[in-house]
């Protein structure tokens, strides 16, 4: 898998398709691999491939820091790569200017892995290897919430007060998510001030439920959120939550279908309206 | 001679510390691959052993991420300012790691330097710091490499070492250590060692000057572009302390709080008119570097880090302050 990763990668840098790769590299004494931006084809030797490359690396196609070094491709799992197709949905990236890499992935060692359904990448310009896993059924997809859901209310407002009274706001969730963009974030405005910025139970319930709601229907489901917060909160839960409501009322699973129209993106004269008064 | 005290003893003197009203802070396991310092409502509800650091820091017991300065309230055209009353609870933290309470003492410089902040002040009275030498290191560990080691006693009141056994060596370094462990004690012949430490990972003898060369590098970039610009780094730190202060609260009544604040956040340093004066990652990343390690031991004689690894460990892309130094040092050494 690394072989043909690294000769696609030296070929697009040597015939000048693209300037920069964003891909996974790692140092020897790192616990982790961590995202490289290769812009000389003799330097792909940097680049690795392991179950290590959790990170998900479509953030990178919206930072100016990596914009300025030119045309990219970027390498992406099969979970990732929804990201990328939202994203052109939105307008928010030019697809045509943008080579994508989609390297087959079996898991990557994690527990959202084990109900994975997109081992194969399938919008990627060029694809390397083949996933041997078998994809699971759909109703897995949400055993989590599901499992979750059977408590009571109040023994899950308990949970999530714990969960929530951890957080900081250092905002790790929001920079790391491929579909937080905006220019300035709601918790931000300061005339006025939409949301406390303080983090305070308070402050960050408001955070947590105005970031679901900024990503429902939208949400790809590719954990990241969770997987880099600092304290372990599980916002999984949060983005199953959207993602089963999305599906349930209109069929719409975000990143999977680039022609599909969006929930929230697009007007329609037969949209329901019974509940504006 | 030393003294020892067994961990079951331990656990006895906090039931009776949270019974007397006192707060203590632990390691408590919150997820089987996270330990973090939180408050404990149980003897048996914190860690002893097993840990190699809390992903965050003891800061938070004399430096909350959030604090109220005072309450306001307007009434017709009287204004009324309540300050915040100051902190009286006792608090006691227990098993916190050396590299945690090295960086009280640091910290002290900067919250008596123009202004005595009265909180801070009040809160490190307070507070007792009992930490717990370590036996094992992780990657992301450098202490050995800032002049500290997994032993040192600075910021701490009282050392505790592993015997095993279920034992625990008490070193008392100060006379609140002392009083918190008079009479708990047991006289014995045994006495421990921490750990080896990790190996020196970078040489700081003279990073002051090699920083001094390197505000103008081009490489700043290629070795911090992979910054996402979250405050998981900052906050996860023992040292770091950037705050913000705003109103929360209506035209009647509210509050001007205090919250902390990372450099890395992109809206940090951006100005009233939408200059940004650090408007990329890489001038971000830079001045963290030379916060902590050059304008801070030139205004105060220390460096503002102790090698505890947290903004690696707690970076969703592996940077912090080692791997940028590293690359830098392997820059200057070619």
């Amino acid at each position: 898998m690394l072989q043909p990763l690294r000769e696609t990668c030296r070929r697009l840098l040597q015939d000048g398709t693209v300037q920069v790769v964003i891909g996974y590299g790692q140092a020897v004494r790192a616990v982790e691999p961590y995202p490289v931006f290769i812009t000389d084809p003799d330097d792909v030797g940097q680049l690795v491939w392991n179950e290590q490359c959790r990170t998900n690396l479509v953030k990178y196609l919206l930072r100016k820091e990596i914009r300025v070094l030119g045309k990219p491709a970027i390498v992406v799992k099969g979970c990732d790569e929804r990201a990328i197709v939202v994203l052109e949905q939105e307008s928010q990236i030019d697809r045509s200017q943008i080579v994508v890499i989609g390297v087959a992935c079996d898991g990557m060692a994690e527990p959202r892995c084990e109900v994975c359904d997109a081992h194969q990448p399938r919008f990627a310009d060029h694809t390397i290897g083949h996933a041997t896993n078998v994809a699971q059924p759909a109703e897995r997809r949400y055993a989590a919430l599901c499992e979750f859901l059977e408590q009571p209310p109040s023994d899950r407002m308990a949970y999530w007060k714990a969960e929530l009274e951890r957080c900081v706001k250092c905002y790790a969730c929001r920079q790391a998510c491929p579909l937080c963009y905006c220019e300035r974030c709601i918790v931000e405005k300061n005339r006025p001030t939409c949301l406390d910025t303080s983090a305070t139970l308070k402050g960050n319930f408001a955070w947590h439920i105005v970031r679901a709601f900024h990503l429902a229907s939208r949400c790809v489901g590719c954990d990241q959120c969770s997987r880099v917060c600092p304290e372990g909160i599980d916002l999984r839960l949060v983005n199953l939550s959207m993602a089963r409501a999305s599906e349930a009322s209109f069929g719409h699973r975000s990143g999977t279908d680039p022609q599909a129209e969006l929930v929230l993106g697009n007007y329609s004269q037969q949209d329901q309206e019974h509940f504006i008064r | 001679m030393s003294q020892v005290i067994s961990k079951p003893a331990i656990r006895r003197l906090v039931e009776r510390w949270l019974r007397q009203g006192k707060r203590v802070i632990a390691p408590v396991q919150v997820r089987p691959n996270l330990v973090s310092y939180q408050p404990v409502r149980s003897s048996d509800q914190f860690l002893l052993e097993g840990f190699v650091r809390p992903l965050n820091s003891i800061k938070q017991v004399v430096f909350p991420r959030h604090e109220q300065l005072f309450q306001y309230r307007v009434r017709g055209k009287q204004i009324d300012l309540l300050p915040a009353p100051l902190p009286d609870i006792e608090r006691i933290v227990l098993a916190a790691r050396p590299c945690d309470a090295v960086a009280l003492p640091i910290l002290d410089h900067v919250f008596n330097w123009e202004f005595r902040d009265a909180a801070y002040n009040r809160r490190r009275e307070l507070t007792t710091v009992v930490t717990l030498a370590c036996m094992e290191h992780d990657a992301h560990c450098f202490c050995t490499s800032v002049g500290s080691g997994p032993d040192d006693t600075r910021g701490t009141d009282a050392l505790l070492f592993d015997l095993g056994d279920q034992t625990l060596e008490v070193r008392c370094v100060t006379d609140k250590g002392q009083s918190l462990f008079a009479g708990q004690t047991e006289a014995s012949t045994r006495t421990a060692a921490a750990g080896p430490g990790p190996e020196r990972r970078a040489d700081l003898g003279r990073i002051s000057e090699q920083l001094e060369q390197a505000f103008e590098r081009s490489e700043w970039a290629a070795w911090t572009n992979r910054c996402l610009g979250c405050g998981a780094c900052a906050y996860g730190c023992p040292a770091c302390h950037c705050f913000d202060m705003v109103d929360e609260g209506g035209p009647t009544c509210g509050a001007r709080v205090r919250n902390w604040d990372a450099c890395q956040l992109g809206q940090f340093t951006l100005h009233a008119s939408g200059h940004n004066p650090r408007s990329v990652q890489s001038q971000r990343q830079r001045q963290r570097i030379y916060h902590k390690f050059h304008v801070y031991p030139k205004k105060f004689g220390e460096l503002l880090c102790t090698g505890c690894g947290n903004c690696t460990r707690n970076c969703p892309v592996s940077l912090g302050v080692l791997p940028v130094l590293e690359a830098m040092q392997a820059e200057e050494a070619k």
